[in-house]
Parts: structure tokens; C-alpha cells; sequence
């Protein structure tokens, strides 16, 4: 498992060597959207006001920012759960060109699919540490602050060495987490089994 | 007769601790998690952990990005007279989660079920939750716990009727599925204190399993030894699993299990589940009647737990 320093914007080629598993800091410009800004763009029919071909890393987070003597101030940062937002998932790979996504919980398959075929990654925390990571975030910018609120709002961030994040999407289609699936359920059965609970354990059904 | 500007004072500060600072159980806990972690980036992760953590306490920061449901706990003295009555307490805890907000220790996080409207200081309908215990004495022990989305979103909080049929088998097996189904990848952001709450009616279960999960001391055992059997049972067998911190593989997977009980009907055994994320946000303060006020290290929700 390989560790990689990269720079957003990502190409796709250093995106399509990553394996799962692997390490990764990131530097460069990144955004941030949470559900509000996806159903606001895909399911109401607004145009993102803003251009992501040198910005193709999306941070899945509702950062805690306030303006202190007329600057924006990070307060608090961790990635979100990327699930919640499934239903959008391909369709912010593929029309917004992205090549990585920062989020907790991984995706599904449907995103997946669309990481494999666009050359795009997903990438997880090791640890909730806020204070790591905000020295190395600068906030640049914000868009539909009004519309969507400060938490749901875009926001631009200049990142420097932010991570580490483990791969678990890779561009082949492969998942950390599917892989670790079978040696749990294997350790599950194990723990059952010393509890007296054998596999043909069938609850008593009662609705 | 305790005066409005104390409490108010205490549960504002009592939520900016909880908001930033970790409980020295849960720290003891992590440290131990640390001490025994074999897998080097689950143990790395333990430690940017703490150390964020420790950070917090510093800079008065919150201790992660979603600092959850706001929900206080109190336990009230018989005797116990407040200024305005209770129902001024409640207006006072709404200011003080408000104040709060607008100073950055809590995130804007309450919304409208359906609109998503944000009303952007965490107040809104039934939120935040008030939860009372009347207790002898006159003062008052006020507790804030954070519960975060993780933790609550992604199958963590759940409940079946167990069979008498099945017994403690069907409860162990009920909680250990839950438990795996709602930490995979992380989501629940694990390790956890597990929160397990037997018998009762639903809501009964599910408040225990809560109050378990969000309350009990960490390290604390259920002083019935058949409670507390199956504290350990679950908690090496969930240790076992393999999970880790967030999901990506460890040897800690719950930080404790923690199990409370009512009696419940001969038809069946409500149990539930809740899990509280690794940081387990909560601090108490206790006031006496004259007014003094003592910060506590636990909240004691559960008698000596």
C-alpha cells in the first residue's frame, strides 16, 4: 500500500494508479457540498455558478465557519458521510468532472460505476481530528451562501497536505470496505459461536 | 430559591464543555484503546484523535464538525426551587444553545423535518430534548450530551421485540447484527459506546439505551451481575470483530457496552440499541441550593454509574 502527496487539480492518470487501500495528502483547490447543493443542482434544476475543471475534488463536509473582522474563519471540519448522497453520486462524477471525492461511510455501487468508468476515487478519514486539519485549510470563497446557508453552502478551499485518507473506491471498481466485509462477518460468526449462538439461529418471528 | 442568571450561566458553560472538552472516562477509555491497538493506522488514528481532542480543550473549539442533537438530561432535587420555575429553565437552556451556536461551539445543525429551513441557532420544535429525574435533595444536576449524526443516522439506534423464546441469545444476536450492519465503513463513526436498553415499551428501551449509551460513566459496570455478563460477553465479542476506528479495520470496535433494564410485559422483551460516536460529548454541572455550582466529572445519571 502506497502513500501519494497530490494536487487537485487532480489528473486522471495519477487518479487511475491509486489503489485501495492506499494513502493520500492532498493539496490544491477543493469544494464542498452536502445534499442541499446536489438536490438543489440535479432535482431543481439550477447551474453549479461555478466552473470545477481546476477544482475536481469534492470534500463531502458542513464545515463550522464564521466571519471574524471581515475574514471567514474555519472553525471546525470533519468529511460527512458520503451514503447520504448516493442518489447523486454518479451523476456529481460524471457531469462535474470530479476525479476524487473526501468523505466518511463510503458509496454504493452505482457510484462506483461511475468512478470506474470516469477515473474518479473516494477517499476516507483514519480519525476525527478537526484540529490536524484546519491549519491546513485556507477558506477562499463561498457560493450560494444566501440560497442554501453556511453548512450546505460551496465552499472553496486551498488545501495544503490535508489527509491522511485511506482510498476505499479505487478507479478499477474495487472497495476497502467490501474486502474488510468478509473477515468481519468471518469474526462475527466466531463471536456467535463462543456466545452459544449457532448459524441456524432463527429469531421467533413476531410480526 | 436558585437564581435565573446561575442556571443560564451554568448551562451555557455546561454545553461549551461538552461542545469542547472530553470527559476523562471516555480519554481513559481512549488511551486504552491506544495501549492495546496492534494495527498501526487504526492506532495512528486513535492518536490524531486524542490529540485533536486535546487541542479542542486548548483552542475551545468543538471536538468535531457536527455537534449533533442537543439534548439535556437533569436531575432534580424533591425540594429543588429555580427562579421562574422549570418552565423558565427550559427557556433558559434554548438561550444558552443559542448563545452557544452564534459563538461557534455548536454548528447550526437543527433544520425543519421537511423544509430543511435553518432556523441557525439549533432552536426548533421539541428541540432541544429535556429529559428529568426527581431525585431527594434541593439543588439541581443539569447534563448536555451531543449527539451526532453518525451516530444516530446510520443504524446505530434501533429496536426489536424479543421473544422470551429466544431469550438473552435472541438479545445478544439482535444487538451484535445491528452493530456490524450500522459501523461498516465507519458510519457510526466507531469505536462506540454502545447504549442497550432491555425491556420497558419501545420508547422505554430506546430512552435507556440512550441514556446508557450518551450518560453512563465509561469503565462503569451494571451492578447486577446478569446485566453485567452480558456488558462483557458483548463487549469482547464486538472487540473481536475487527472493525476499528472508523470502519477501516482495528481492534477497538466499542469503547463500552453499557446496559440498562425496566421490566416489561410477558408478550416480549423490547430491546434497543443506541451508539454513541467515539467522542461521546456530554458534561454535567451540579448546582446547590444556594447557588453554588460544581462542575462534575460524570454525569451519574444511573445512581453510582
Amino acid at each position: 500500500m502506497a502513500e501519494y502527496h497530490l494536487t487537485s487539480p487532480l489528473k486522471e492518470e495519477e487518479i487511475r494508479k491509486l489503489k485501495i487501500g492506499d494513502t493520500v495528502y492532498l493539496s490544491g483547490n477543493a469544494f464542498t457540498c452536502r445534499s442541499r447543493l446536489q438536490r438543489y443542482i440535479f432535482d431543481e434544476a439550477h447551474t453549479l455558478p461555478f466552473d470545477t475543471a481546476d477544482r475536481n475534488l469534492l470534500i463531502h463536509n458542513g464545515p463550522i465557519i464564521i466571519k471574524e473582522q471581515g475574514r471567514w474563519k474555519l472553525v471546525s471540519f470533519m468529511p460527512t458521510s458520503s451514503i447520504r448522497f448516493e442518489k447523486w453520486g454518479a451523476k456529481s462524477v460524471k457531469e462535474w468532472g470530479l476525479r476524487m471525492i473526501v468523505g466518511k461511510t463510503t458509496m454504493g455501487a452505482e457510484t462506483a460505476a461511475a468512478m470506474k468508468e470516469a477515473g474518479c476515487v473516494h477517499v476516507s478519514p483514519r480519525s476525527v481530528s478537526p484540529n490536524l486539519w484546519i491549519d491546513s485549510i485556507e477558506v477562499e470563497d463561498v457560493y450560494l451562501f444566501d440560497e442554501l446557508g453556511s453548512i450546505e453552502a460551496a465552499w472553496f478551499f486551498k488545501i495544503n497536505e490535508l489527509g491522511p485518507f485511506i482510498v476505499d473506491i479505487d478507479a478499477q471498481g474495487n472497495n476497502y470496505f467490501d474486502n474488510l466485509d468478509e473477515k468481519i462477518a468471518e469474526n462475527k460468526r466466531l463471536a456467535l459461536e463462543k456466545l452459544g449462538i449457532t448459524e441456524d439461529f432463527k429469531f421467533t418471528k413476531l410480526y | 430559591m436558585i437564581k435565573t442568571d446561575i442556571y443560564e450561566q451554568a448551562l451555557f458553560e455546561t454545553i461549551k464543555r461538552g461542545a469542547t472538552e472530553i470527559s476523562p472516562d471516555v480519554r481513559s477509555a481512549f488511551e486504552d484503546a491506544i495501549a492495546r491497538e496492534t494495527n498501526p493506522d487504526a492506532k495512528n488514528g486513535l492518536v490524531a484523535t486524542l490529540d485533536s481532542m486535546d487541542m479542542s480543550a486548548v483552542r475551545k473549539n468543538p471536538l468535531c464538525v457536527d455537534t449533533g442533537w442537543p439534548i439535556f438530561y437533569f436531575k432534580v432535587g424533591n425540594q429543588c426551587e429555580l427562579e421562574g420555575g422549570f418552565v423558565e429553565l427550559e427557556n433558559a437552556a434554548r438561550r444558552a444553545v443559542a448563545k452557544a451556536t452564534k459563538l461557534g461551539y455548536l454548528r447550526a445543525t437543527m433544520k425543519h423535518p421537511l423544509t430543511g429551513f435553518d432556523p441557525g441557532n439549533n432552536i426548533g420544535m421539541n428541540i432541544p430534548d429535556f429529559t428529568y429525574q426527581f431525585v431527594e435533595g434541593d439543588g439541581i444536576e443539569m447534563s448536555y450530551a451531543a449527539k451526532g449524526g453518525g451516530s444516530e443516522c446510520f443504524g446505530g439506534t434501533r429496536h426489536r421485540i424479543v421473544a422470551f423464546a429466544d431469550g438473552i441469545q435472541g438479545i445478544e444476536k439482535f444487538v451484535i447484527d445491528s452493530f456490524v450492519a450500522s459501523a461498516r465503513a465507519g458510519a457510526v463513526c466507531p469505536p462506540s459506546v454502545l447504549g442497550i436498553g432491555i425491556g420497558g415499551t419501545a420508547n422505554v428501551a430506546a430512552n435507556l439505551a440512550k441514556e446508557a449509551a450518551c450518560l453512563r460513566t465509561v469503565g462503569s459496570k451494571h451492578p447486577d451481575p446478569m446485566f453485567a455478563k452480558i456488558e462483557e460477553d458483548l463487549y469482547e465479542a464486538l472487540n473481536s470483530l475487527g472493525i476499528g476506528i472508523l470502519g477501516a479495520g482495528g481492534k477497538t470496535s466499542v469503547l463500552a457496552v453499557n446496559v440498562e433494564y425496566a421490566y416489561t410485559h410477558i408478550a416480549g422483551i423490547a430491546c434497543a440499541t443506541s451508539t454513541n460516536c467515539m467522542i461521546a460529548r456530554r458534561a454535567s454541572t451540579r448546582i446547590h441550593a444556594d447557588g453554588s455550582t460544581e462542575k462534575m466529572q460524570s454525569p451519574m445519571w444511573f445512581g453510582d454509574r
